[in-house]
């Protein structure tokens, strides 16, 4: 009796371990099929697409052409791909950067931009495939292939890799010869003197898009959009950043020159405030302090970039947009609802429908206390006048030397408009008596008159 | 009393019942349309209250963080950070929760975003952040997480106008607040919208971006 019944049970397991061991191949193969199939389907463009929309198009747009919704509001601006006009390279001058500059760039993003680092963002097949998507912007990726410069030595001599008491008199020397280069390449017209851009051009240049675009102030490293090493210096020296105003000096000066003058430009490097002592930081912000009184129409456009004044006055389009050729013109419609529709205003200088008839002291009233021409009060909303109450009065005349140099646009602005009494009331009820924060809502389209 | 008599009382007190009640309506609507449009607060102590507001630096031991924190001050209440991250309470903003968050930005179809807590809390605010972390957010627009945060929202490409040393001078005051523990919700969609638009809109509008 017992051994038939021993003889099914182990039948019984054996078909078990039979239907586990195939159900288990079936699995395998299924997730061998799965996994396969989006390598089998996705190119890498098409890889490369998918991951340009997710993370580079809100900036450099879907076009390529640098006019995400975000583009407007952005200094420096995201950069156009479509004339293949890279600045960050180690191909000589005109020429497309290699994979492994566009991948570098990628990886470390751009510094003294919003170009952040996408190293821990982005596996290494996204940047490949980003890449492989974004040369197909500009027709040059297909007709070119470039070459990297000659591999450079000299880079061991660096001041940051040189070793403590090692060739610590060659890098002196090489500093020195430097020097006499930056005098005698005309580094001083655009980066000034001094590397800071004092008493050069340093600002008021444009770029290959007509847009502006300042001399990078070479003793602050942490901005350098290529990197803050010697190396990095040497290339933008050897290849020239394409699309700006800085120029390749490969022909116009012999390589170790180009060495000299990146140690030089190394050693220009101050401290920045986070390595600085309280007395150094006193003096910084005392030096700044200075320099923004010396121009205050300079501080005053740093002022109103960071004070958002272009984010209400100058429209934005149904995308999200900035309309450009209305910066700073006003138009935007506020409905913050008891209390109607306002427009925010036109801070141009055109005499009529702008800033022109206005005082300075009228500017400052609005600004820091809420009170317009006729002595009506704004709300604490959308204006942030309450904030700006805050502000020193140096920065409030930087402000208003910066407004007073905006190219005059005729944008008729109307006033503030209040809806029907009672709605009018009763939305001042709810606000008053039962507490209810009236919310306040943002239009896009321009609001103002053009005549 | 007659009957005549009483009914002539009752009809007085109608009336005089009346005269109050409209008096009392008509106060009101005097009150609710001559009142200035604040919460309770006039606009010079609404400056005042504000700009008070910001925690002094006074506690910070080292100068040299004291100087920077203090750009730093100077920054956040200019740059009007309160504007949107303040608590709003019954009465008006709550300055006590200096920069705790909570206000709810609503966005038609895309539903309801909700300012977050930018004060140290470990849990609530910005505590577990690297200074790193709040750097990016305030010059690309990226959170921790990957993810883009609206400009349209959070206005943050004119703060990434800031130097990277007034960024660090930011990011000092704000690890000086008083941590405050205030939960901020997930943005919200109205989901009685089933559009499929609007599910499209609500990511758009918190995240910058397309729905992967």
């Amino acid at each position: 009796m017992i051994r038939p019944r021993m003889r099914s049970i182990l039948a019984l397991v054996r078909f078990a371990v039979a239907c586990g061991a195939c159900a288990l191949a079936l699995f395998g193969v299924w997730r061998s099929v799965r996994a396969a199939q989006p390598a089998a389907t996705a190119t890498p463009l098409q890889a490369g697409k998918a991951v340009y929309e997710q993370h580079c198009a809100y900036c450099h747009g879907t076009s390529g052409r640098g006019d995400g919704p975000v583009a407007a509001n952005l200094y420096p601006r995201p950069l156009d791909f479509t004339p293949g006009k890279f600045k960050l390279r180690t191909t000589e001058t005109g020429s497309l950067p290699t994979d492994d500059d566009l991948a570098r760039t990628i990886r470390d993003g751009v510094p003294g931009t919003s170009m952040p680092a996408w190293r821990g963002r982005m596996s290494a097949d996204d940047v490949r495939n980003v890449i492989t998507y974004l040369k197909s912007f500009s027709p040059r990726f297909a007709a070119e292939t470039p070459q990297p410069i000659p591999a450079t030595t000299r880079n061991a001599d660096s001041a940051s890799t040189a070793q403590p008491g090692q060739s610590a008199s060659r890098v002196v020397q090489s500093v020195a010869r430097g020097q006499a280069a930056y005098g005698r390449l005309g580094c001083a017209a655009c980066h000034g003197a001094d590397g800071r851009g004092t008493d050069a051009i340093a600002s008021g240049m444009t770029d290959d898009w007509n847009r502006p675009i300042e001399a990078t102030d070479l003793t602050e490293p942490w901005t350098f959009r290529g990197g803050p090493s010697a190396r990095d210096a040497y290339l933008r020296l050897r290849t020239g950043m394409s699309g700006t105003p800085m120029p390749s000096f490969a022909s116009a000066a012999a390589d170790d020159e180009l060495w000299d003058l990146s140690q030089y430009v190394e050693s220009l490097a101050r401290a920045p405030i986070w390595r600085m002592t309280a007395a150094e930081v006193a003096a910084f912000y005392g030096r700044q302090a200075q320099a923004w009184r010396e121009d205050p129409v300079q501080r005053g456009r740093e002022l109103a970039a960071t004070l958002l004044c272009a984010e209400c006055h100058t429209p934005v389009r149904d995308d999200g947009g900035r309309m450009e050729e209305l910066q700073f013109a006003g138009g935007v419609r506020f409905r913050v609802n008891p209390f109607g529709d306002f427009v925010s205003a036109n801070l141009t200088s055109d005499t009529d429908t702008g800033l022109g008839g206005v005082s300075d002291e009228q500017i400052k009233r609005a600004l820091t206390r809420g009170l317009r021409r006729d002595g009506s009060r704004m709300l604490p909303y959308p204006m942030p006048w309450t904030s700006y109450a805050s502000l020193t009065q140096d920065d409030q005349r930087a402000l208003v030397a910066f407004l007073r140099t905006l190219r005059p646009i005729v944008n008729r602005i109307p006033g503030p408009s209040r809806p029907a009494l009672p709605l009018y009331l009763w939305a001042k009820f709810r606000m008053l008596i039962l507490g209810i924060d009236p919310p306040a809502s943002i239009y896009p389209g321009n609001a103002g008159s053009r005549r | 009393m007659t009957a005549r008599v009483r009914a002539r009382i009752g009809r007085a007190l109608r009336w005089a019942l009346g005269l109050l009640s409209a008096l009392a309506l008509g106060g009101l609507l005097a009150f609710l349309y001559f009142i200035p449009p604040f919460n309770a607060t006039s606009p010079e102590a609404y400056v005042r209250i504000e700009a008070a507001a910001a925690p002094p630096v006074t506690q910070i031991k080292d100068p040299a963080a004291r100087l920077i924190a203090d750009r730093g001050r100077y920054l956040v209440t200019t740059a009007g950070c309160v504007g949107c991250h303040i608590t709003p309470g019954p009465r008006g903003p709550v300055y006590d929760m200096y920069l705790a968050g909570g206000m709810r930005m609503v966005h038609g179809q895309a539903g309801t975003a909700v300012t977050r807590n930018l004060t140290p809390d470990t849990d609530t605010g910005l505590g577990k952040w690297t200074d790193d972390e709040i750097k990016l957010v305030l010059r690309s627009g990226i959170r921790p997480d990957g993810r883009q945060v609206f400009h349209r929202l959070m206005p943050w490409p004119a703060y990434s106008r800031w130097s990277e040393e007034d960024r660090h001078a930011v990011v000092t005051y704000l690890r000086t607040l008083k941590a405050v523990r205030h939960r901020i919700p997930d943005p919200t969609r109205d989901t009685t919208i089933e559009d499929e638009g609007a599910a499209e809109a609500f990511y758009l509008f918190n995240y910058g971006v397309r729905q992967p």
